[in-house]
This record gives C-alpha cells, sequence and structure tokens, in this order.
C-alpha cells in the first residue's frame, strides 16, 4: 500500500512514517502543498494524510486541486483547528474522513483501513463473522462461543460485533464511542470500560481463553489466534 | 370586531400610535365644532332677534294706526297671522297650523287685549310678566304646556299698551340638532377612516422594523454573516437597518479575530500534544513488560485529560464570548438522552446507583450535535463523579410550548451551597471534586449558544437539580399525552 503523508510538522512526520511503515504502509512524505502535488501527480497512491495547515497552501484546497489533477485516492484528512465546520467543511470537499489531533496512532490506523475497506467495497455483505471459536449471526443478532450461546443485550451485540470486525486490531475508548454509540465525546469516567468489563464477563467465560486483551494507555483487541 | 383583535396585535406600537393618535385628532374635531356650534347658535339667534324686533315694530305700527274699533282685533290679528307665516328656518311641512308665533297685547291695565296663538294667551302673559322684560331685547320666556322656550320681543305702543311677539325656539333648536346629529356621523366616520388609515401606514412602517428585529435575532450567537433586511428608501427604518448591519459588520470582524485566536492557540498547543503522543505511543509498543509501560500508559492519560481541558476551556472561552461555532442539525433529545443513559448505565450502576429517563416521545431541537453530546456527557460524568452509591438520578425531558425542558434530579449530597451561585462558571467545584471546574461551565456555555437557559439548584431535603431549557426545532403539534416512561 502506497501512502503520501503531507504533514509540515517534522516531528509528526517523523513518527507518523516510521509507525505507518511499522504498519506496513509504504510511505512517502512531504512537508509543503507543492512537493504534496507534485508527488500526488507522479506516482500512484493508494491512499493520502493530509493536514489542514500547511505553510504554503490549505489542506482543504490542496486536495481540490489534487481532485481537479486526477487524483482518486481517499484522503484522511488531520485537522489541529477547533471548529466542526471546517471538518464537514473537508468531508464535503472530498476528503474521506477526518481525525482531530491529538490521536491515537490506533484510530489513525483503523481510520486508514476503513477507508481502503470503503474504497474497494465488494458490496457483498456476510451475514456470519466468525472469530475463532466465537460465531455472530448478523441476522438473527445472535452470538456464540464454543457452541454455547451467549446472552447479550442489543447494545452488546453490536459492541462485540464491532469487535469482531476489527479483530487482531486494536480499537480505542474513542473509536468505540464513535462507531457503537454514534457520538465523538470523551468522557472523563469510565464508561466505556465498564462496558468492556461486562461484554468480557459473558464472552470470556470460566475456563476459556480470554479473547478480549486490555492495552493500557492504548485502548482493547479481540484476539483472533 | 374588537374582541377578534388578538392581543398581540392590541399590544402593538402600531394599534398605540393609531389610538393615541385617533384619540387627539377626535379631541381637536371636538373642539373645532362646539366653537363651530356656538357661532352657528349665536347667528341664529341674532337673525331670530332681528326679526323678532323688526315684526313688532311693524307689529306695534299697525297696532297704533289702526282705530280701536271692533274691527281692531281682526286686523291685528291678520297681521300677526301674516308674520307667523314669515317666520325663519320653519319647517316646511308645518306650513298649515302656527303655533310657533304668538302675538299678545297687554293693555295699560296689565289686562289681556289680545291674543293671537296657540296655547292660552293668559298663561303667557303671566309668564311674561314673571321674567320684567326690557323692551327691545328679546328674551327667552318658557310658558308652561309648551317644551321648548318662546323668543320674545316687546314694544310699546302710544296708547301705552305693551305688545310682544314670541317665536318658538323649537326650529331653531331642529337646526341645531340637525347640524349636531350631522356632526357626530361625518365625525365618526372620519375618525374611523383616520384610525384604519394610521394603523395601517404605522403597521406598515413598524412591520419592517419587525423584519429588523426577526432577521436581528436570527442572526443571534453563531450565524454572523447574514445582515438584516434593508430598504431602497432613506428614512429612519432604512437607517436603523444600515447601523445596525454596520454594528454586525464589527462584531463579525472581532469575533473572527477572536476564533483566529483560539484556532492559532488550539493549533500551538495540539501539534506538539500529537508528537508527544505518538512518541509515548511507539515507546508504548517498544516497552514489553509492565513496570516500564506503567508510567508510560499513565502519561497518555495525562495528556488525554490536557487535551481535553484544551478543548473544554477553548470552547468555554469561546461559548462566554457568545462565539461558539455551530453546526445545526435536527436532533432528537429523547434519542439523544435514550443513547447516552444506554452508555452511562453500567457505570453508574456499577457504583451502586439507578438512573432513569422520563420522557414522553420525541423531542425536536435544532442544535449542534457533537456540541449537545459532549454537554450531555459532561452532565453525566459530573453525576457520576459526585453521587454517592444508593442514590437515584431521575432525568425528566418535558416538550414544553416553545421550548425543551430537560431536569436532572438527585438524591444525594446537593451543590455545595457556597458554590451553587457560581457553579456555571470556570474553575468553580465543590470541596472534594477533582475535577477542573469546567464540566459546568461547558454545560452552561453550550445552552448559552442555542439560545437556551440552565439552572442549578438544591432541592428541598437533598439532593441537586439542574433545568436546562432549549428552543425547540419547531413548535410542533400537540401530541399524545400518556406518557411513556422507560425504566432502565
Amino acid at each position: 500500500m502506497r501512502l503520501l503523508l503531507v504533514e509540515d510538522e517534522l516531528d509528526i512526520q517523523s513518527f507518523l512514517k516510521r509507525s505507518l511503515e511499522e504498519a506496513g504502509y509504504e510511505v512517502e512524505a512531504a512537508a509543503d502543498g507543492k512537493t504534496a502535488q507534485r508527488l500526488a501527480i507522479e506516482g500512484p497512491f493508494d491512499i493520502l494524510i493530509v493536514d489542514l495547515g500547511l505553510p504554503d497552501i490549505d489542506g482543504i484546497s490542496l486536495i481540490l486541486r489534487l481532485r481537479q489533477s486526477g487524483v482518486r485516492a481517499p484522503v484522511l484528512i488531520l485537522s489541529a483547528r477547533r471548529s466542526v465546520d471546517d471538518r464537514v467543511h473537508g468531508l464535503e470537499q472530498g476528503g474521506d474522513d477526518y481525525l482531530t489531533k491529538p490521536f491515537a496512532l490506533a484510530e489513525l490506523l483503523a481510520r486508514l483501513r476503513n477507508l481502503l475497506k470503503r474504497n474497494t467495497s465488494s458490496g457483498n455483505e456476510a451475514t456470519r463473522l466468525r472469530v475463532l471459536d466465537l460465531e455472530l449471526d448478523l441476522l438473527r443478532r445472535e452470538a456464540s462461543r464454543g457452541g454455547q450461546m451467549l446472552q447479550l443485550t442489543p447494545q452488546e451485540f453490536v459492541l462485540l460485533e464491532y469487535f469482531c470486525r476489527n479483530a487482531g486490531r486494536v480499537v480505542t475508548r474513542s473509536m468505540i464511542l464513535d462507531k457503537v454509540w454514534g457520538m465523538r465525546i470523551q468522557p472523563d469516567t469510565n464508561v466505556v470500560d465498564v462496558h468492556i468489563y461486562r461484554l468480557r464477563g459473558k464472552v470470556d467465560g470460566k475456563g476459556q481463553v480470554p479473547l478480549i486483551r486490555t492495552l493500557r494507555g492504548v485502548g482493547y483487541v479481540l484476539k483472533d489466534r | 370586531m374588537f374582541s377578534k383583535i388578538d392581543n398581540s396585535r392590541v399590544h402593538s406600537a402600531a394599534w398605540r400610535i393609531s389610538l393615541w393618535a385617533t384619540l387627539a385628532f377626535a379631541f381637536g374635531t371636538t373642539i373645532v365644532f362646539i366653537f363651530l356650534h356656538r357661532f352657528v347658535a349665536e347667528d341664529i339667534q341674532r337673525r331670530s332677534d332681528a326679526w323678532l324686533s323688526g315684526e313688532v315694530e311693524t307689529l306695534g305700527d299697525v297696532a297704533e294706526r289702526t282705530p280701536k274699533d271692533a274691527l281692531y282685533e281682526r286686523v291685528v290679528g291678520e297681521v300677526a297671522e301674516l308674520a307667523s307665516k314669515e317666520v325663519p328656518n320653519k319647517a316646511r311641512d308645518e306650513a298649515g297650523t302656527n303655533d310657533s308665533v304668538f302675538f299678545l297685547q297687554e293693555g295699560t291695565d296689565g289686562s289681556l287685549k289680545l291674543w293671537v296663538g296657540s296655547g292660552d294667551g293668559q298663561e303667557t302673559l303671566n309668564a311674561i310678566r314673571k321674567k320684567r322684560m326690557v323692551p327691545d331685547q328679546p328674551t327667552d320666556i318658557n310658558v308652561s304646556g309648551f317644551s321648548v322656550p318662546f323668543r320674545v320681543a316687546s314694544d310699546r305702543v302710544d296708547d301705552g299698551s305693551l305688545i310682544y311677539l314670541g317665536l318658538s325656539e323649537r326650529d331653531e333648536l331642529r337646526v341645531l340638532n340637525n347640524l349636531r346629529l350631522r356632526f357626530l356621523f361625518w365625525a365618526m366616520l372620519i375618525i374611523l377612516f383616520g384610525f384604519a388609515i394610521v394603523f395601517f401606514t404605522t403597521r406598515r412602517m413598524l412591520s419592517h422594523v419587525r423584519r429588523i428585529t426577526d432577521a436581528a435575532s436570527r442572526i443571534g450567537h453563531s450565524d454572523l454573516n447574514t445582515r438584516v433586511p434593508t430598504t431602497m428608501r432613506n428614512d429612519e427604518v432604512a437607517q436603523l437597518a444600515l447601523t445596525l448591519n454596520r454594528m454586525l459588520d464589527r462584531i463579525e470582524s472581532s469575533m473572527h479575530q477572536l476564533h483566529t485566536i483560539t484556532d492559532s492557540l488550539a493549533h500551538d498547543l495540539r501539534s506538539p500534544l500529537t508528537a508527544i503522543r505518538g512518541k509515548l505511543e511507539m515507546s508504548l509498543s517498544a516497552a514489553a513488560d509492565g513496570d516500564r509501560s506503567e508510567p508510560i500508559v499513565s502519561a497518555i492519560d495525562e495528556l488525554d485529560r490536557l487535551t481535553d481541558f484544551l478543548n473544554k476551556s477553548l470552547d468555554v472561552a469561546e461559548a462566554k464570548a457568545d462565539a461558539l461555532r455551530l453546526t445545526r442539525s435536527e436532533i432528537d433529545l429523547n434519542e439523544l438522552l435514550s443513547i447516552m443513559i444506554d452508555l452511562y448505565e453500567p457505570s453508574m450502576s456499577e457504583k451502586g446507583f439507578e438512573v432513569r429517563l422520563l420522557s414522553q416521545g420525541p423531542v425536536k431541537i435544532f442544535a449542534d450535535a457533537a456540541l449537545v453530546h459532549r454537554m450531555v456527557a459532561n452532565l453525566l460524568d459530573n453525576e457520576l463523579k459526585h453521587l454517592p452509591s444508593g442514590s437515584r438520578l431521575t432525568i425528566e425531558l418535558r416538550d414544553e410550548e416553545k421550548t425543551a425542558s430537560l431536569v436532572l434530579e438527585d438524591n444525594g449530597p446537593g451543590f455545595d451551597p457556597d458554590v451553587l451561585q457560581h457553579i456555571f462558571e470556570r474553575r468553580v467545584k465543590g470541596r472534594d471534586s477533582n475535577g477542573h471546574g469546567l464540566g459546568l461551565a461547558f454545560v452552561d456555555a453550550v445552552v448559552r449558544a442555542h439560545g437556551g437557559t440552565v439552572a442549578a439548584s438544591n432541592r428541598e431535603g437533598s439532593g441537586a437539580r439542574i433545568t436546562i431549557t432549549l428552543p425547540l426545532a419547531s413548535e410542533q403539534g400537540s401530541r399524545s399525552l400518556v406518557a411513556t416512561t422507560s425504566f432502565i
């Protein structure tokens, strides 16, 4: 996967480049709009990360120009700005997703994956999800582990479904809040953890291998091997 | 007509202006009419007095020249009869009978010598005597049996007898009465017409002002790039619109400045925070064992709290300056609260307290979804942090006439009375609170930015109450009053 990273803060650029490369992306970096434009038109990229606060050109104008010159790859917008209308504006301008700074690396990676998946969507959704001995029937909204039916509330089912769809990958609290409850909030209490704790109580029964792992300071991960 | 006019119109400035203008106009017209009436009455009086004096003189002459024989009475009587037919202001249909004029001759001994006219001559003579008339000076005499007085002129004949000619004032009064009636009719008509004209012109004029007011209140907190409507005319109302627009220009420019400052502050702080967080995360993944990762984890937590604090501070700062930028959409508060309570309920029951939502169905507001989400999260975080185990939290959502009302009540210890007055200010918190003191300030900021109100109080007995009102998206039709209570 070839990725173009447009970020003027060299500090951020360097750690992003390293983390993205560790995650398996082939990263080209640009620190200003001019370079970014040249690179984007030269070589085809699968995905772009664009910071809005560039020294020479506004991030949104850059995306617009790239779109005009035929760049079709999805864009993840990074914004240090505060106002929501800029974000919406950004989405409308053809950038596919946005992330406000500071962010968790896991969330950045998850959003990149989502963008790539959206771009190559088969349109043929599975009706069953399977992770190890955990099985989810998406039509009947039923979950079982090792053949044993799990008594889940509808909310817990949605939560578990989200975990299964991202099995093996880190999900952060704000990602869970966004995808499961549909809100971008940052509660300063442990509301998400209590939900996970309850879900874990039902999924990881006595004597079973625990599937939901906590990664302190980062988030959670559903083991897939 | 008046009963149909609704209250708002009666209280409108146009109504009051036209009422006062009409009153002033009616008052002025009445004064003018009083003078006119007096002038006309005096003129009629003068004319009839002149006629009376002339006629009484003629009759005196006739009485003097006519020999005092048997024919005297007939001759003088006929002359008097003739004179009565030339009465001024006489109504036409009364030509046949004569009850408006009398002729009376009083002998030197005070006896009634000659009487021409209807009614009783002696009665009339008695009434005249009572009055003590001055010759050549017509006087009003009230004769019993007649409702209107007679105007009477006298003349002394050479033989020493007095002759009197009386003219009923009935016709004169009829003329004046006519005048008054006509005046009343036309004046009412003109006054009503004037009222209508004044009312509709003022209302038209003031409707411009109302349009300006409506537009100005719509512009409100965040939508600062629209302007109030201006007209092509160059009157006071147009000046008002221009002045308002110039003021809005200035406000917009200072808002813009404030946004620039908060944006660059946010940017300048967030960039290093991003770099720090990223580096911490990288070292966290490098540090495999638990002991070394612990300080990194807590550093990331601290950093996230700092970020949250920064966001809230900037939001509160902007909101205090009425400069919070809103991206509004229609939100169902009922749905939002259900989701939120669903999110918070496990944590709350974990802490051993109960939460329930009382709602009567959808309550739609037009608001910034992200901000309202964060506001409700702040309220629930606040309860979660401060309520002791075993408490009960009730959230009641009501759809009042034009506002959505949200009331949070708990039976916990309530607000610290020392800080209750300033609970929605920045950095105000209870004694044993470990937050930033920004949560409720943020709630206040969001509510105010949406044109709502927020109030905090302690319940009687024990517990805290927070009451929030937010304007409804639109006034919804009456819905069924059956309360569906959802227990969670």
